[in-house]
């Protein structure tokens, strides 16, 4: 794996706006963060060799700096089961319109994380008290009814627990409508990591002008990152 | 610690004041100053400034900052804009702290520039700057103001106030309510000085015990939240924050050209550092007047309160108010119950929390029966905090006049057997009918010599205890 601070600088190099999802991935999995195990293919022929040392259901996403939104652009796949169905959608997916005329730097191919109660993790950069933390419920909490709690950087573990408690939905957590609770141990360190004291955000907050950790899928058995987007600083 | 206090004791104790702006026929803001301070007790050097006059008002004036016989701990500043910064170069060093009372600086475009050239004439002149753009300083142990006169003694309420105006209305306010000052100053566009530096000091300061900041803009956030955090809420902070919504945030630029910034930050500073926000004016000196009477029990945070007073529907829309703010205005248990039923109160008195008293109850034994009902509270009930809240109006043309002092008294009498044990908050509400008024002033002003903050409605007194709630929690989950 690449050393993290250099993640930033290639980017920067290669004068994109934002880290691919590799390595913003690679980037979290630098400060400790589970992400998916994967690899990167460049083609439907590169599948069945790949495939192999990863564990089914596998969802598969291509990597494109033309492409802001890989599902609306038809380029992200779930519930695939082995190289064959890889091999097959990789061909469907290169003949999507937005993806053919896109320049494509492959395709990540993950193991799919365990079901679970679906976060938002987040990161801005406030001009005048610089990094900030976030954490919301995933889709219709985060976007429609606005359900996140800030925090300035570095928060403390008394900090990330109270995050947690500040929001409306915070009942899922606990395992609401007969679920099972899921690992509140798990959201704290993943908030640690990344908006803790030494954490994502207090060393590289200066380059990165807002992350989305979007979604950290979260179970009983710990937490995951499952898409991750790292905007950089102009 | 103790050389912010070195620091900044030539603006809170200076022993001259030079006073640039006033006039030989007197009637402008700086004469208007000079005879404040004199009134308010001041008696070190004032040194009148003017290109021209012998004297002002009785005092030998100086051409120059520079030309004054000692030099100047403090200099109140009163000219127009483009002015200013050549005065401040001639002062050569011989002046500690400049307060800039003149706008036209950087809340106007084209005073942006003008206020670059004034901190640095400020720097050349080698003095620290207070504003542009403000009112002055209110700080009793040097007997200086800028307002009419107060008290001259120093209270434990320090200030920091980005609007001059806002200033006086905190001093004005927060004296009829009780509040005792152990200095405010009016920051405005903040060219040097800011409200975090302001903030150190009070921190340290051993006078001050309660902290008041009304902020539009904190151009070094990153320092405010490190300040703070470092201080681990040992001083309750209230914050008053101007600039919160898009309206807002464009209201504080063309008033003291702030960037109000992101207010999720600002909600965020509160929860990791137990500072209070507060949202208008009453709230923040209600808060202020909690903190100044009240001593913080983080061993026990303020959970349960008892109401006792007269108002049955006033009560229901307190015991509302109260749950919604995360206070308990639950029944008492039944030994409770049963000790107030011994009491055979007349019917129409609710025994079970809140008290409601009618005045028909109150007015029995000439009031003292409040005592008992009082004594049952605190020794059987053992509340957090109790909230005694007489309606005057209903009072009037039932009882003979005394029933209402026996009552005050009574109220205090009790409180004062059990120091410590609860929070203690009196609740005076009137009409507004001027001779209703008058006694509320004379009762309040009673209870407040005792210790005892006073409200004017129950819901000001609701929300001042959430306050202090807000502190004990942070401190108690923290320690």
């Amino acid at each position: 794996m690449k050393a993290v601070a250099d993640l930033i600088t290639e980017a920067r190099v290669a004068k994109r706006a934002a880290l691919d999802e590799l390595a913003g991935k690679q980037l979290l999995a630098g400060f400790g963060v589970s992400v998916p195990r994967s690899i990167v293919i460049q083609d439907a022929g590169a599948a069945a060799a790949a495939c192999g040392s990863l564990k089914p259901p596998l969802a598969l996403k291509v990597m494109s700096p033309d492409i802001l939104h890989k599902s609306d652009a038809g380029g992200v796949r779930v519930g695939l089961n082995g190289a064959a169905e890889v091999e097959e959608a990789v061909r469907g997916m290169m003949k999507r319109p937005a993806i053919e005329n896109a320049r494509v730097d492959g395709f990540l191919v993950e193991e799919m994380a365990p079901a679970g109660v679906e976060l938002v993790v987040g990161g801005i950069r406030d001009p005048q008290f610089g990094p900030l933390v976030m954490v919301g419920l995933g889709g219709v909490f985060v976007e429609v009814m606005g359900d996140v709690a800030f925090r300035i950087c570095p928060i403390t573990r008394l900090d990330a627990g109270e995050m947690l408690d500040e929001l409306k939905g915070a009942a899922l957590l606990r395992g609401a409508r007969g679920r099972k609770p899921v690992s509140r141990e798990a959201v704290v360190d993943v908030l640690l990591k990344v908006g803790g004291e030494g954490g994502l955000l207090m060393t590289h907050g200066d380059a990165i002008a807002e992350a989305d950790i979007n979604p950290l899928i979260v179970s009983e058995h710990g937490a995951v990152a499952v898409d991750a987007r790292f905007v950089l600083a102009k | 610690m103790g050389d912010v206090i070195e620091r900044f004791r030539p603006l809170f104790e200076p022993k001259t004041v030079a006073v640039v702006g006033a006039s030989t026929k007197g009637g402008t803001l700086p004469n208007v100053f000079i005879r404040r301070i004199r009134e308010f007790g001041f008696r070190g050097a004032i040194y009148p400034i003017h290109p021209s006059a012998e004297s002002i008002d009785g005092l030998k004036a100086y051409r120059s900052l520079g030309e004054t016989p000692e030099p100047v701990d403090y200099a109140y500043i009163a000219i127009a804009a483009a002015q200013v910064p050549p005065l401040l170069t001639e002062a050569r060093g011989r002046v500690r702290f400049a307060q800039v009372i003149s706008s036209g600086f950087g809340e106007v475009d084209e005073g942006r520039a003008l206020q670059d050239a004034l901190a640095t004439a400020a720097r050349a002149g080698g003095m620290r700057l207070i504003g542009p753009n403000c009112l002055g300083i209110h700080t009793p142990r040097g007997h200086v103001t800028f307002t009419e006169i107060g008290p001259e003694e120093t209270g434990p309420v320090g200030i920091v106030s980005q609007s001059g105006g806002l200033g006086t209305d905190i001093i004005r306010r927060g004296l009829t309510r009780g509040l005792m000052f152990s200095g405010l100053v009016t920051v405005g566009n903040c060219a040097d000085i800011g409200p975090n530096d302001l903030l150190e000091f009070y921190l340290a300061d051993p006078q001050t015990r309660v902290i008041g900041l009304y902020i539009e803009t904190a151009a070094d956030g990153r320092r405010l939240f490190e300040i703070l955090r470092a201080a681990r809420a040992a001083k309750p902070v209230v914050i008053l924050k101007g600039g919160r919504t898009r309206q807002g945030r464009a209201a504080a630029v063309s008033h003291t050209g702030s960037l109000a910034g992101d207010d999720r930050a600002w909600v965020a500073l509160t929860k990791q550092t137990g500072c209070v926000m507060t949202t208008t004016l009453d709230e923040f000196l209600d808060a202020l007047l909690a903190f100044q009477a009240l001593a913080p029990r983080p061993q026990q945070p303020t959970r349960r309160v008892v109401l006792f007073g007269n108002g049955g529907g006033a009560s229901v829309l307190a015991t509302d108010q109260f749950a919604r703010l995360g206070l308990d205005v639950e029944p008492f248990e039944k030994q409770t119950v049963d000790e107030l039923t011994r009491l055979k109160l007349p019917p129409g008195t609710s025994i079970t929390n809140p008290v409601d008293a009618p005045v028909g109850t109150l007015q029995q034994e000439d009031g003292r029966v409040a005592e008992k009902i009082l004594e049952l509270i605190y020794g059987s009930g053992r509340p957090d905090a109790l909230v005694v809240h007489l309606n005057l109006s209903a009072f009037v043309g039932r009882t003979k006049a005394e029933v209402l002092d026996n009552l005050v008294q009574a109220a205090l009498r009790v409180q004062a057997r059990y120091p410590g044990q609860a929070h203690f908050v009196l609740v005076l509400r009137s009409d507004g009918e001027p001779a209703l008024e008058e006694r509320k002033r004379a009762f309040r002003a009673r209870a407040v010599a005792l210790g005892v903050p006073v409200y004017d409605e129950i819901a000001n007194a609701g929300a001042a205890l959430a306050a202090l709630a807000f502190h004990e929690r942070f401190v108690y989950a923290r320690s």
